[in-house]
């Protein structure tokens, strides 16, 4: 959206690093990683109260008294980064795609949804046939993994997992914070049905980040101990061809590098991410 | 052991412990010196049923005791010679020997049985026949084993643990016997607050509640566990003395804790009608609606019980499932891709062919742009005229 101030290809120790994230993304994603790291330390000892480290851990967040504080300013801050990032991609949108349209004098109802089909975030098509690709190729029967573009499938799972996420955990959490208030007009029973919202949605989402989102950016091999594009916004020429194949080949070619575009199997390794 | 042994070896042992060991504490009642024998950790005998009986007293904890002012022969009243006839076991309810100063009457626990005998652990129904089960029903000490005083003071707004030193001063200006003042300070402070702490609390309730075979003799729920499934049950498990325990939502605010009633009884503090009362007493939710009444406490999660908490869990777990053994299963199999990664059964030929790319750019920008992949000849290697290519592109 920011795309113009960042260079697509830069160069560093010779190596070439390719635009991901700007940094107004990148805070985003660290005010939304803070937030979420808090909001488990200060709750899952509560969910987990009989557990031997339960306790200690509640005790080193403040106890009974703070933690519960804390978690919900960690919540707060966290229901706030949610309303203003949405609000950001609508102004990216409107600035990116509907002006344009405007200005051409073709803003019909179709032509709106063909926007908001292309965003990046948007799944699509070749994000199912990439998912079947995988499999393919996860099974051994091709050598060739699946081209993604500027976002794989991957990328937008966890694009929108906190999308299904936060309108889960977030009414429930303000329905249990302001319990004695929403009693006014609401049965009791819309908090059992918040307790088992909030600390399920909240378990099921600290375990995907766990295994899954912590997999892809720290644990697999090619990114231990951890991945630095969160921090650069820049991913290196290597990764980019693994996971971002279709979106190399564009940029390498936009950037006139054409004669220099590996193959898919640089460095002999033919996995993805 | 000891009762196989002859007993004169037995009470030579003993006499000459007697003689070697001094007290270091004396009991405070103890008039008829039945320290002298039990204050011996090992004085214990096997009954004539068969079971141990241990008959040392912890000198230390009947100290901190709240009987400690009370003579042995208060209790055990029928015990008059050594060595003991085989003696009733105590009766909390008869009148024992302290004279209650409020009153001058000889004081007695038969009020407090009075509000058990009302209460769901009552023995006898509304009738006045004997329920089923007599044995599950409680005496006094089923709950009450040796409880401590747990005093606290409270100074300057701040509570702190124990007896303050500052606050008994102002007794003993007059009470000039420290004992007395001690005393009448832990009475009445820790009565201000709960004798108990919550998880102990808990912990008593549970020794019957969570027993199966007791929960299928009565029909009753697990209300231990489901408790423990609650915001009240796990922040008293981490140690909060703010949240409920069972005694805080099961007895009727300023009635006697003795008197826990079934939900069925229209006095109970749990019946349908009473409790939104019950939840917003002036400690808890007392901002709260009559409809947080609804709030379903003890959730066992039955599937005819409780629906909407069923369902809406098995929701939730498939729903984990799904997701975590979808992208477990990728990372799985992806880490066992690249055990071979130059394997496959299919070759595709073409794996460093990108012409499929290309030509979707070519149809993008409508064939504008020459990017066939042999006719282009051109590499920009230094930093300027990149920028110039991106700029131009841009423009």
């Amino acid at each position: 959206m920011m795309k113009k101030r960042y260079q697509p290809i830069v160069y560093k120790n010779g190596k070439r690093y390719f635009y991901r994230f700007s940094a107004h993304q990148r805070v985003q994603h660290v005010i939304l990683f803070t937030s979420v790291i808090t909001l488990a330390l200060t709750g899952f000892p509560l969910r987990h109260a009989e557990e031997a480290w339960a306790k200690p851990l509640y005790y080193l967040m403040g106890g009974p008294d703070i933690a519960p504080l804390i978690h919900r300013a960690a919540g707060t801050v966290l229901l706030g980064l949610f309303i203003y990032h949405t609000i950001y991609w609508m102004v990216g949108f409107y600035k990116n795609h509907i002006v344009k349209l405007k200005q051409n004098n073709e803003l019909t109802i179709a032509n709106f949804f063909r926007e908001v089909l292309s965003m990046e975030m948007v799944p699509n098509k070749k994000d199912l046939l990439d998912i079947i690709h995988l499999w393919k190729y996860l099974l051994y029967f091709t050598n060739r993994p699946p081209r993604h573009e500027r976002m794989s499938w991957r990328e937008k799972f966890d694009y929108f997992a906190p999308y299904w996420g936060i309108p889960i955990l977030g009414p429930a959490g303000a329905a249990l914070w302001w319990r004695d208030e929403i009693s006014h007009i609401m049965p009791g029973w819309v908090l059992n049905a918040a307790y088992i919202m909030h600390t399920d949605e909240a378990l099921l989402a600290v375990l995907f980040l766990f295994f899954v989102h912590w997999y892809n950016v720290h644990y697999s091999p090619e990114k231990f101990p951890a991945a630095t594009v969160w921090l650069t916004g820049y991913l290196n020429e290597h990764d980019m061809i693994h996971e971002h194949y279709n979106e190399y080949v564009r940029v390498m070619i936009e950037c006139g590098f054409e004669d220099d575009i590996k193959p898919q199997n640089f460095g002999g390794e033919e996995y993805e991410w | 052991m000891i009762n196989r042994l002859p007993v004169s070896i037995v009470m030579q042992l003993l006499l000459v412990l007697f003689s070697l060991s001094i007290s270091p504490i004396i009991i405070a009642g103890d008039e008829l010196n039945c320290a002298l024998c039990h204050k011996h950790r090992g004085l214990s005998r096997i009954n004539n049923e068969g079971e141990f009986r241990l008959f040392y007293i912890n000198q230390e904890l009947f100290e901190s005791g709240p009987h400690r002012r009370n003579k042995c022969k208060d209790c055990h009243t029928d015990i008059d010679r050594i060595p003991h006839n085989p003696a009733k076991p105590v009766d909390c309810t008869q009148m024992c020997h302290v004279v209650e100063p409020s009153g001058n009457k000889k004081f007695s626990h038969k009020s407090v049985a009075n509000f058990l005998e009302k209460s769901a652990h009552g023995k006898l129904d509304k009738n006045g026949n004997p329920k089923p089960h007599q044995e599950d029903y409680p005496s006094c000490k089923s709950c009450h084993d040796q409880p401590f005083y747990r005093p606290f003071s409270i100074y300057k707004g701040k509570k702190i643990a124990g007896i303050s030193e500052r606050a008994i001063s102002r007794c003993k200006s007059c009470h000039t016997s420290g004992d007395f003042a001690e005393d009448f300070y832990e009475h009445v402070t820790t009565r201000l607050h709960k004798s108990r702490y919550s998880v102990e609390t808990i912990e008593v309730c549970a020794k019957c509640h969570q027993d199966e075979g007791f929960r299928k003799r009565h029909k009753l729920d697990d209300v231990i566990t489901s408790y423990k499934e609650t915001f009240h049950g796990k922040l008293v498990i981490l140690g909060s003395e703010k949240t409920p325990d069972c005694i805080d939502c099961h007895v009727v605010a300023g009635e006697n804790t003795h008197l826990i009633e079934s939900q069925d009884s229209a006095t109970s503090a749990s019946h349908k009608n009473n409790v939104s009362t019950t939840c917003r007493t002036s400690e808890c939710h007392s901002s709260a609606g009559p409809m947080l009444a609804s709030f379903q406490t003890h959730v066992t999660y039955d599937r005819l019980k409780y629906p909407m908490q069923f369902y809406m869990l098995l929701g939730f777990k498939a729903l984990m499932a799904i997701v975590l053994y979808f992208f477990l299963t990728l990372i799985f199999f992806e880490l066992l891709r690249r055990l071979f990664p130059k394997f496959s059964f299919f070759k595709e030929k073409k794996i460093d062919d990108y012409d499929d790319i290309l030509n979707e750019i070519k149809a993008e920008s409508g064939s504008t742009s020459n990017t066939d992949k042999s006719s282009q000849n051109k590499s920009p290697d230094n930093a300027q005229s990149l920028e110039d290519i991106v700029r131009g592109k841009k423009d």
